[in-house]
């Protein structure tokens, strides 16, 4: 009877071990489907990070197979991936900035997509050229930008009025003559009448605008959009942010302390959280002898370190896809990348500058950038001539 | 009953021998986990600097195809940013060691002398040198505004970070102000110990205090003199915070907040030029060890006989 009893108790164990077992195993099987992909990019603050998040969130239940595990990389982000491409453990899909891409690029971190977009017959007609263009190396492509923002003119209202202009100015002749009435009106009283920041990443839409190139930065068109730049300084006419105490030409505009600034498409949201009471209008960039401007724009990249190629595609085409961009989009943060996906109300001036603008970026960057503002300042303080910077410049493009 | 010591053997030349070593052992045992971390922190990563300084060195690593030469040398010797560079980190080590060791040794004199408040004093210098380097500048730049405070009460308008002329002595300023607490402490510690007698007998003999100070306290406290120079001087010459934020990152205007260590990270970091970046940090390490020689032959020479 006890032996009885003692099989048929070990026969329950057997049956329930079994049972436990096999549920576990099927549960392996389950998961060992999901292919996790890693998604990293730096946070431009909670309203943006929780954006990508539902959008990361829409991906996850539209495509069981991937589970894409977000996070954002704090402090500063070049060095952070430069450590992890050094490991060999980057994210599979992360954020590249335009200015930072030929560097990695070059480097031999970032993933050619070619074989992607062929098997997968990507349409890459949809971006806008000038900013695809700051992801490809000849015909070789390392990314597509998920957004952008190109400068646009944004003014004081009250100081046009004051000063008797109706608009914007348009032309490089209207931006001298608003600065010269602004400037005579005593429209601004506590600064001047433009805020130009000694950095290329302004001027350099002008070197644009007169037909100018960094690949020719000695040629004269160049030299003369230098001039006219930085003639607004030696004319009274113009002041840098520092000089007029202040972190950035936006700040300048919100306390008053400039009438005509040149900014991207993120001045909208600081101006109207930061300094409700500032009217204040938004322009298209001014042209020159052409329609030029700069496209400030960050791409969706894959590492070549990435884990699973395959999914981590199917994550970078979603993102840059119609659908993704567009959920992306819906908050206004910035300005798609893509014809086929419609900006917020409000933003056509940024627009305008689609066909027009160019990727902010250029060989040496970093060392190249420290060597182009400094001298600018220089230039500015005449400390320097423009040739002398041009010269500086050109030595450091060529690394 | 016998005691211990009438029954322990006479100690013999081999048994000694070996305690000894015992004990050394035991205390290599001791220093062997601080100097193994020492080794893999701080010795290895030179040593290996010193070997990426002679190769065309990426992120992945050295480059394909790559092999051994001055290159980066060459480049750095060529390179005028690099002279900016390393004048500015001089010329800011030259003009801050000596100020933070006037400001340190003042303050210190003030606060060892018999005054009500001693100890409100001595945490209210020493506190600049606790806070946060990084929020001090960030106040400094409010401060230091062309319509900050400091301008408000001269009546300038001066952007003192953001003119070429005036940025660099700015920051010299700011430095010396937040590391002079620290030197401060040393000077109060050297001070304390000087025997009280030796006052006594210059008092003795009529000596005013002036002639006191120069003739008996500064030279008495020599070996806090070299402590400072040596300790404050490579600090110094390895500044990078207060340049990077005063400048954001750009090391201006006009190149004068660009620094050695600066220009280290923009090469090795920002353009993952590791091997120019290795070269440039092997260059300031030899000219801090030859400089901390030279000050050790120098005003070291009595301390370090």
């Amino acid at each position: 009877m006890r032996r009885a009893r003692a099989a048929l108790a070990a026969s329950v164990v057997l049956v329930l071990l079994t049972v436990v077992v096999a549920s576990a195993a099927d549960a392996r099987s389950e998961k060992a489907t999901v292919t996790t992909v890693t998604l990293s990019g730096w946070s431009a603050g909670k309203t943006e990070d929780d954006l990508l998040q539902s959008v990361v969130d829409d991906f996850n239940n539209t495509h069981p197979n991937i589970h894409v595990d977000y996070s954002v990389i704090n402090g500063d982000y070049a060095t952070a991936m430069t450590a992890r491409f050094a490991a060999h453990n980057p994210p599979d899909v992360f954020y590249v900035d335009s200015s930072i891409a030929p560097t990695w690029i070059k480097q031999g971190v970032v993933q050619p997509l070619n074989a992607f977009i062929k098997k997968s017959k990507y349409d890459t007609s949809k971006f806008y050229p000038g900013l695809l263009n700051a992801f490809k190396v000849g015909k070789t492509y390392y990314g597509f930008p998920k957004d952008w923002s190109p400068l646009a003119v944004e003014i004081n209202k009250a100081m046009f009025a004051k000063a008797g202009i109706k608009k914007a100015p348009r032309t490089w002749a209207e931006l001298t003559a608003d600065a010269q009435k602004l400037a005579s009106s005593g429209a601004v009283p506590n600064g001047k009448p433009l805020c130009l920041p000694a950095d290329w990443a302004r001027m350099l839409a002008f070197v644009f605008q007169n037909n100018g190139s960094l690949a020719k930065v000695q040629s004269p068109a160049v030299a003369a959009a230098v001039n006219y730049y930085t003639g607004f300084f030696k004319r009274g006419l113009a002041a840098t942010p520092t000089q007029l105490g202040v972190g950035w030409p936006g700040e300048a505009l919100g306390k008053e302390k400039a009438a005509i600034i040149f900014e991207g498409n993120w001045v909208l949201p600081y101006m109207t959280s930061t300094f409700p009471q500032v009217g204040f209008g938004v322009g298209p960039m001014v042209k020159g002898k052409v329609n030029g401007n700069l496209g400030f724009t960050v791409s969706y990249s894959m590492a070549k370190d990435a884990d699973n190629k395959q999914a981590a595609w199917t994550l970078l085409s979603y993102l840059t896809g119609k659908v993704g961009m567009t959920k992306w989009m819906s908050h206004g943060l910035a300005l798609p990348s893509r014809t086929d996906v419609k900006a917020v109300g409000g933003r056509a001036p940024f627009l305008a500058a689609g066909p027009s603008s160019r990727g902010w970026g250029f060989p040496n960057f970093s060392a190249t950038l420290t060597i182009m503002n400094n001298d600018l300042q220089a230039v500015i303080d005449g400390n320097k001539t423009t040739a002398q910077m041009l010269a500086d410049v050109a030595a450091s493009l060529k690394g | 009953m016998t005691s211990a010591t009438e029954t322990a053997p006479a100690p013999k030349r081999g048994s000694l021998f070996g305690t000894r070593m015992r004990e050394a052992g035991w205390g290599y045992a001791f220093v062997l986990i601080p100097m193994a971390v020492f080794g893999l922190f701080f010795i290895y990563p030179l040593v290996y600097g010193v070997y990426i300084s002679f190769f065309e060195w990426g992120i992945l690593g050295k480059a394909a195809g790559a092999t051994a030469t001055t290159q980066n040398y060459t480049t750095l010797y060529h390179d005028p940013v690099f002279h900016r560079a390393l004048r500015n980190t001089f010329e800011f080590a030259l003009l801050v060691v000596p100020l933070e060791m006037a400001l340190g040794l003042l303050v210190a004199l003030v606060i060892n002398a018999k005054i009500r408040g001693r100890a409100f004093f001595r945490s209210a210098f020493y506190f600049p040198s606790i806070a946060s380097s990084a929020a001090i500048t960030t106040i400094a730049i409010f401060i230091l505004n062309p319509d900050g405070l400091l301008n408000r009460i001269i009546g300038s308008d001066q952007a003192w970070f953001g003119d070429s002329s005036t940025a660099l002595y700015s920051v010299v300023g700011l430095n010396a102000w937040t590391t002079s607490g620290t030197v401060m402490l040393f000077y109060l510690a050297a001070l304390q110990s000087i025997p009280t007698d030796v006052y006594e007998a210059a008092a003795v003999d009529g000596t005013g205090a002036w002639r006191t100070f120069w003739r008996i306290t500064f030279p008495l406290l020599k070996p806090a003199h070299f402590f400072v120079l040596v300790v404050f001087g490579i600090g110094a010459l390895k500044v990078f915070d207060q340049f990077y934020i005063v400048s954001q990152g750009t090391g201006g205007p006009e190149y004068s907040t660009l620094s050695a260590v600066f220009y280290i990270y923009q090469e090795a970091f920002k353009s993952a030029n590791f091997g120019v970046g290795a070269s440039a940090g092997v260059v300031l390490f030899v000219a801090i060890f030859l400089l901390t020689l030279l000050q050790r032959a120098t005003v070291g020479r009595a301390e370090v006989g």
